[in-house]
């Protein structure tokens, strides 16, 4: 496998000497998702395997390359899951949804599907989280260590296997989420948790004002809620944990029950966005808030998700006026699918942190060739 | 380098007068020059000499703490950020002399949403003070390290306490912080979003880089749900290595356990006798379990059980809050009662953690360091997530004492480093670990390096801390 490393290491300092960008890819699954996407591609897929997994210890670790299905069998097998509950992305949305990535945005040959395969390198850079979030954590909470190639094609490793490590900046963080643009991330370490030992899924009649409220006041409470989803008048929460603490919750909340298998169905299309809300090609947006905010006042379908700290949007609404509400209730927005991003994916960064990120870009990837504009436009 | 070395090799500039003069003019008594203040403001918890800064100054807002940044930026002098100097590494020693901002009049909490689960505090803020605050919210702030630290402190280290593998540690709790920049600027990261995707994570950068990167002067914390039920169980075991693996079980097995602390039979003397308790003296378990009444009285069976297996004895509930409350303020002054084993005593503490697989193995071999110690050593820890201490009293007048307590923290880091583990779990860097970081990281620390260069180029930040950047 070193000679895999190297092989990448090498393509690094040669783009770096001639200043050519690289484009970090794994199964492709996310093309759709962030800025522009241009440079040779640099494919991560022959980073392939689990390095080691200890179950008594929780702990995981796997090349980047490692796909998602293949972390996720070996941990089923011993009764663990990631608790993230990271989406794939990987099987082709509904009908006339958007093929992504949009046009004009991809100058590279997209990935022939029967390979589209998420892998662990792509869920940790993106740094997406599924219907757990708000509940157990998000992906960058259970990085524990990480190993990467920077922008000079050096190998570096930061943190380690242990749960609790605060030995110099925590720099394996920082990667989560970059979207590639700070390094190659070779191998993470992932704390693991026990899959929980029951389930149930509820299913209540309400209004979108009445369901805010609801989910709030769940999470407010010591009740084992590990999903929320909130649609057209109907709200799903669900329920994990010990069996009685899931009955003794399920009578407090009521509603009505969902029977097993079309409650795991109905979570993994929220988590993979193939519920019909996500079907069509207008634009999505992610609204990440304060949860208690109430229904947004914007045109467009909404899916409310995390206790009302998620808000997606179908909307055509102009983008300022998307990002102004999200920062008047605390938070920003992505626009998560689009066909047309002129307007930017991410929230724009205020001058005194836009300064920061470009530094940090530059103690990272002094050539800027790592995933320019996949990020920010000007880096 | 030994810690002496370090603290005999600093240059020192005095403070420009003019620079003082305007401090004063801005800050007028909340400035103090005195060497009580200053000696005060140049020593934590740790054994390391005392070591003042110049002057203290007692900032009351963000904008003075930028305005006194400025002013220092502009004369090249070192800024320490300083909360209520429990820190155990020497966090807040000035080596390099220059100012000490003491935050500790930051402290109100600014704000507290119930039904967001967060709150807004001033870095001056301690865990407890916020902790009485939102008594009778039905919420509470769960990072409990020893100390009544401040927020901003406990951000600024990433501390942990008692609570990790439930609740997580300040990595996990903090949403969005407002920081001083080297140069005085502010910039506020993150928010009361929970999930803060807008940029890279620059909230993570600085929760844990010790007043290096920036001066953190409100903190916005996630809080959590009190539980509806909780129980506290003592259970006595006839070796370490016993209470290891029932640990170990429990984890495997799935069972959230909120606290689950190991005392060696050192530690649970000198607890009984500083805190008036009879326990046995053997090595034992504290554990605390939250949730609905019914999983509490499971979780607790469940390990009982378990305990039972591998020779537990006494095990004992805990259910009266008055019971419990002086169950952990017991384990909580574990460190305090500690250093009354030598009395006048100083302590040197050990912080590593190792994967939780190899903790039996790696405690069992550091018992053998403390058995050949001259001094008496207590072991204590965070079991549950593979953190452990030890506390070793040196008498300051005895410089044998501080190097044969640096030879045994050398033994238990390489150790600890071997078995994949950290040179510290919790305590973080200051200047006792600096040297661990190399052997730690390898060629990593090139990276941070650059990150501290990035965001303070003129090392003026709590300089020599966490990393060695050029002279410091």
């Amino acid at each position: 496998m070193q000679d895999v490393v190297e092989n990448l290491s090498r393509l690094i300092r040669d783009a770096a000497s001639r200043r050519r960008p690289l484009c970090i890819r794994g199964g492709g699954t996310k093309d759709f998702y962030g800025g522009e996407i241009r440079g040779d591609v640099l494919d991560t897929k022959p980073l392939r395997g689990i390095v080691s997994y200890e179950p008594t210890e929780l702990v995981i670790s796997a090349r980047a390359g490692t796909p998602l299905v293949e972390i996720e069998a070996a941990l089923q097998e011993k009764g663990q899951v990631l608790p993230f509950e990271p989406p794939h992305f990987d099987r082709p949305p509904q009908p006339e949804a958007p093929q992504p990535p949009a046009e004009g945005q991809l100058s590279i040959a997209p990935v022939p599907t029967e390979e589209k395969l998420a892998t662990l390198g792509g869920c940790v850079a993106t740094g997406l989280s599924g219907p757990r979030r708000a509940y157990a954590g998000a992906v960058r909470d259970f990085v524990l260590g990480a190993r990467i190639l920077d922008g000079k094609g050096a190998e570096l490793h930061f943190g380690g296997q242990v749960m609790k490590n605060v030995a110099g900046y925590d720099v394996s963080r920082l990667t989560v989420g970059a979207l590639g643009t700070l390094g190659v991330i070779l191998e993470v370490s992932l704390k693991v948790l026990p899959a929980p030992a029951a389930e149930a899924t509820l299913r209540l009649a309400a209004g979108p004002d009445e369901a805010i409220t609801l989910m709030n006041d769940w999470g407010s409470k010591p009740l084992p809620v590990t999903a929320t989803a909130y649609r057209a008048g109907s709200l799903s929460v669900r329920l994990s944990g010990a069996p009685s603490a899931v009955a003794a919750a399920a009578k407090k909340i009521g509603g009505e029950t969902m029977d097993a298998t079309h409650a795991a169905q109905f979570w993994s299309d929220i988590r993979e966005q193939r519920a019909a809300f996500y079907a069509g090609n207008q634009a999505l947006w992610r609204l990440s808030i304060k949860p208690t905010t109430p229904p947004l006042d914007l045109a467009g379908p909404q899916l409310i998700e995390w206790g009302g700290a998620l808000r997606w949007l179908r909307s055509d609404a102009d983008a300022k006026v998307i990002r102004e509400a999200a920062a008047r209730a605390g938070g920003h927005a992505t626009l998560f699918r689009a066909v047309d991003k002129t307007a930017g994916v991410f929230h724009p960064l205020s001058p005194g942190l836009a300064k920061i990120h470009r530094r940090l870009k530059e103690a990272f990837d002094p050539a800027g060739i790592l995933n320019p504009g996949r990020m920010y436009p000007d880096f | 380098m030994t810690l002496s070395a370090i603290h005999r090799a600093r240059p020192r500039d005095p403070l420009p007068e003019a620079l003082l003069g305007e401090l004063r003019a801005r800050l007028g008594d909340r400035l103090a020059t005195s060497a009580a203040a200053r000696e005060q403001h140049g020593k934590d918890e740790s054994a390391h000499p005392i070591t003042p800064p110049d002057a203290v100054a007692f900032p009351t807002s963000t904008a003075e703490v930028a305005e006194i940044a400025r002013l220092c930026a502009r004369d090249g002098v070192p800024m320490i950020a300083f909360g209520v100097g429990t820190s155990v590494e020497g966090h807040v020693l000035a080596i390099h002399g220059g100012v000490c901002l003491d935050l500790s009049r930051m402290n109100r909490v600014l704000a507290v949403h119930v039904d967001d689960l967060d709150a807004r505090v001033e870095a001056g803020v301690t865990r407890k003070q916020l902790n009485r605050h939102l008594h009778g919210s039905g919420l509470f702030f769960p990072i409990d390290p020893g100390a009544d630290a401040t927020i901003g402190g406990m951000a600024a280290t990433r501390a942990s306490g008692t609570n990790a593998v439930r609740y997580g540690t300040m990595r996990e709790n903090v949403l969005g912080l407002t920081v001083v920049l080297a140069d005085g600027r502010v910039i506020h990261t993150g928010g009361r979003a929970r999930k803060s995707s807008a940029g890279y994570d620059l909230t993570r950068l600085f929760v844990g880089s010790e007043g290096t990167l920036g001066i953190i002067t409100e903190i916005t914390l996630r809080l959590h749900p009190q539980p509806e039920a909780v129980s506290a169980a003592v259970c006595a075991f006839p070796t370490v290595d016993a209470a290891v693996r029932t640990v170990i079980q429990t984890i495997q097995l799935g069972v959230p356990i909120a606290r689950c602390e190991l005392l060696d039979t050192l530690t649970v003397q000198a607890v009984n006798r500083y805190s008036k308790l009879s326990l046995r003296e053997a090595p034992m378990l504290f554990m605390e379990f939250h949730g609905t009444p019914a999983g509490v009285e499971e979780q607790a069976r469940t390990v009982q059980e378990l305990a039972k297996e591998l020779g537990g004895m006494d095990f004992e509930w805990a259910t009266q809050q008055e019971d419990r409350n002086r169950l952990w303020q017991a384990r909580h002054d574990a460190y305090l009662a500690c250093r009354q084993v030598r009395p006048g005593s100083r302590a040197f503490t050990t912080d590593v953690c190792v994967p939780i697989s190899r903790l039996a193995e790696c405690i069992a071999a550091t018992n053998e360091d403390i058995t050949r110690a001259s001094m008496p050593v207590a072991l204590f820890g965070h079991v549950g997530d593979g953190n452990f201490h030890l506390v070793i009293p040196i008498d300051e007048t005895r410089p044998a004492d501080l190097e044969e307590a640096e030879a045994i923290n050398r033994r238990v880091v390489s150790r600890a480093l071997e078995m994949g583990g950290t040179c510290t779990g919790e305590h973080g860097v200051g200047i006792g670990k600096l040297d661990y970081l190399d052997a730690e990281h390898g060629d990593a620390m090139s990276v941070m390096r650059s990150l501290k260069e990035a965001l303070d180029p003129r090392n003026l930040l709590n300089p020599g801390k966490v990393i060695r950047v050029r002279d410091s």
